[in-house]
C-alpha cells in the first residue's frame, strides 16, 4: 500500500507542478459557467427547466471529470508511447499496485479539477451545504473513476496503433457527452435519441449529481438507480481494465 | 477528420435539435450555421497542433534543409491552415444545406474566399501560440484557452441580442467583432437567412483576420529563423 501511495503521490506532484493548467482550467470553467450557463439559462425556459443555470453548471462539472478520467487514460497510453511504462513495470510494485496508484492519481486529480469549481458553483447558486458538497464530490470521483476504467480499458487499442486509439476515444467522448443529460434532461431529449442517452454513464453521473444537490427530482432518473449504475460502471471497467492491462502490458510499446 | 465531422453534426443535429425544445425561437436554425464556422475555427486551429508537434519532434529540421525559404514554409502552414478550415466547413456547410434549407446559397459561396481569410486569421493564431510554447505540454492550456474563450464570447451559441441584454459592455463589444460571430452572422443572414451581403461584414472580417495572420505569419517565421540559425527554438 505504501508503494501505491507513493507511485500516486510522484504522479500527484505532477498535476500541482503544473499550477498553471490546473488554474487556468478552473478559470475557463468559471468563463463558461459565467458566460455560456448565464445565457442559455436566459433562453431556456423556465417552464421547461427552472434553474438551468445550476443544471448547466453540474453538466459543465460532469464534463470536467470526463476530460480529467480521459486525461488519466490518456497518459497512460503515453507512458507506453514514450517508453515510460517498461520503466514503472520495472519498479517493485505489483500490476496490481500499478494500477491501483493510478486510480488513486485520477481520484486526487479529479478533485483537483472539479472540487473548487463544484464550490463556486454551489456557492454562487447559493445551494452550499457541506454534506451536499462532499457527496457530490463523492459521486463526481465514482463517475471520473469509471471514465478512467474506460479509457484504460481501451488502451489495448493503442498498442496496437496510437491514432486509432485517439480516433475511437474522440468519436466516443462525442457520444457519451452529446446523448447524455449534461446540457438537457432525458425527458426532453427527442425520442430517436433518448435510448442511446440512456447507456451514456455520464447520464448517471450527472443526474445523480444533481439530486444529491437537490435538484428538481422530476428532471431526473430515480436517484437509487443512478448510483448503482455509476458504481457499478466504475467497479466494472477498473476490474476490465486491470485484466486487460495485467494480460497485454508486459513489453509493449504503443504503436 | 472523419471523427471532427462527428463531433460538430453531432453538435448540428443533437444539442440542436434538443434545445430547440427548450428555447422560445427556432434554435435549431439559429445554432446550424454557428457550428459551421465551429468547425472551421476547430479545422484552422490544428494548425498550431502541427506547428508544435513539428516543434516537438524535430520535424521542423527537416523541413529547413528542402529547397523551401523560410516564408515559403510559413505560407504554406498558414495557407493550408485556410484551406483545412475551407474543406471542412464546406462539408458541415453542405450536411448544414441539407438539415436547413438555404435561403441564398449563391451568397454562401461568395462567403467562401472571406471564410478562407478568416480561416487563416484563425491559423496564424494558433500559429502564434505554438511558436511562443516552449515548454512542456503548455500549448495545450494555450489551445484550450483560445478556444473556450473565442467560442463562448461569441454569437455562435446565443443572439447578439442576449448577450448585449445580460452581459456588460466589454464582453458585448468582444463578442460583436469576435471573427466568429461575424462570419455566423453573415452565414445566418445572407446565406441561410437570404438576406443581401453586407460590406461592412466583408470589411470587418478581413479587417480582424489579416492582423491575426500577419501575427501568426511573423511569430512562426521568428522561430524558424532562431532554428536555422541557432540549431533549435
Amino acid at each position: 500500500m505504501n508503494r501505491v501511495l507513493t507511485l500516486a503521490s510522484f504522479n500527484i506532484s505532477m498535476i500541482v507542478a503544473e499550477r498553471m493548467g490546473l488554474v487556468l482550467s478552473w478559470a475557463l470553467f468559471a468563463l463558461q459557467f459565467g458566460i455560456f450557463g448565464s445565457l442559455m439559462s436566459h433562453l431556456v425556459q423556465s417552464t421547461k427547466v427552472q434553474d438551468y443555470f445550476f443544471f448547466y453548471g453540474v453538466g459543465l462539472m460532469v464534463i470536467t471529470v470526463f476530460d480529467t478520467g480521459s486525461f488519466v487514460g490518456r497518459r497512460f497510453v503515453e507512458r507506453a508511447h514514450e517508453g515510460e511504462l517498461p520503466y514503472y513495470l520495472s519498479l517493485p510494485i505489483s500490476r496490481r499496485g500499478f494500477l491501483e496508484s493510478q486510480a488513486v492519481y485520477g481520484v486526487v486529480a479529479t478533485i483537483l479539477r472539479a472540487g473548487p469549481p463544484l464550490i463556486g458553483v454551489l456557492a454562487f447558486t447559493g445551494r452550499f451545504t457541506l454534506p451536499g458538497a462532499f457527496f457530490a464530490l463523492l459521486s463526481l470521483t465514482t463517475l471520473g473513476l469509471g471514465i478512467s476504467g474506460i479509457m484504460i480499458s481501451f488502451s489495448f487499442i493503442a498498442f496496437k496503433s496510437i491514432d486509432i486509439y485517439n480516433a475511437i476515444i474522440a468519436g466516443l467522448s462525442a457520444l457519451l457527452v452529446r446523448f447524455s443529460t449534461v446540457f438537457y434532461p432525458l425527458i426532453f431529449i427527442p425520442s430517436f435519441y433518448s435510448p442511446v442517452a440512456v447507456f451514456s454513464p455520464l447520464t448517471y453521473g450527472a443526474d445523480l449529481t444533481r439530486w444529491v444537490l437537490g435538484f428538481d427530482p422530476h428532471l431526473l432518473l430515480n436517484p437509487i438507480l443512478a448510483a448503482v449504475v455509476v458504481t457499478a460502471i466504475a467497479l466494472g471497467t477498473l476490474s476490465l481494465s486491470a485484466g486487460i492491462v495485467d494480460k497485454i502490458i508486459e513489453g509493449v510499446k504503443a504503436a | 477528420m472523419a471523427i471532427l465531422i462527428s463531433l460538430n453534426i453531432s453538435d448540428m443535429l443533437v444539442t440542436g435539435l434538443v434545445y430547440k425544445g427548450l428555447v422560445t425561437f427556432d434554435y435549431f436554425r439559429f445554432l446550424v450555421p454557428g457550428i459551421v464556422v465551429m468547425g472551421l475555427f476547430s479545422a484552422a486551429t490544428d494548425t498550431g497542433r502541427r506547428i508544435w508537434l513539428a516543434l516537438r519532434e524535430g520535424v521542423v529540421q527537416y523541413y529547413m534543409t528542402l529547397p523551401v525559404r523560410t516564408s515559403g514554409l510559413v505560407a504554406a502552414y498558414i495557407i493550408s491552415g485556410g484551406l483545412g478550415g475551407i474543406v471542412y466547413s464546406g462539408l458541415l456547410l453542405v450536411i448544414a444545406f441539407v438539415a436547413v434549407p438555404p435561403q441564398g446559397i449563391m451568397n454562401a459561396i461568395l462567403l467562401l474566399p472571406f471564410l478562407f481569410i478568416l480561416a487563416t486569421g484563425i491559423a496564424g493564431l494558433a500559429a502564434f501560440f505554438a511558436s511562443i510554447s516552449r515548454v512542456g505540454e503548455i500549448y495545450w492550456v494555450y489551445a484550450q484557452a483560445l478556444q473556450v474563450s473565442m467560442v463562448t464570447i461569441s454569437t455562435i451559441f446565443y443572439p447578439a441580442s442576449t448577450i448585449a441584454q445580460y452581459l456588460p459592455g466589454p464582453i458585448v463589444v468582444i463578442a460583436e467583432y469576435n471573427p466568429l460571430s461575424l462570419a455566423a452572422g453573415a452565414l445566418r443572414d445572407s446565406a441561410f437567412g437570404g438576406g443581401a451581403l453586407s460590406t461592412s461584414v466583408f470589411a470587418n472580417l478581413l479587417g480582424v483576420s489579416l492582423p491575426l495572420a500577419g501575427i501568426g505569419a511573423l511569430s512562426y517565421w521568428v522561430i524558424l529563423r532562431t532554428i536555422r540559425i541557432r540549431g533549435k527554438p
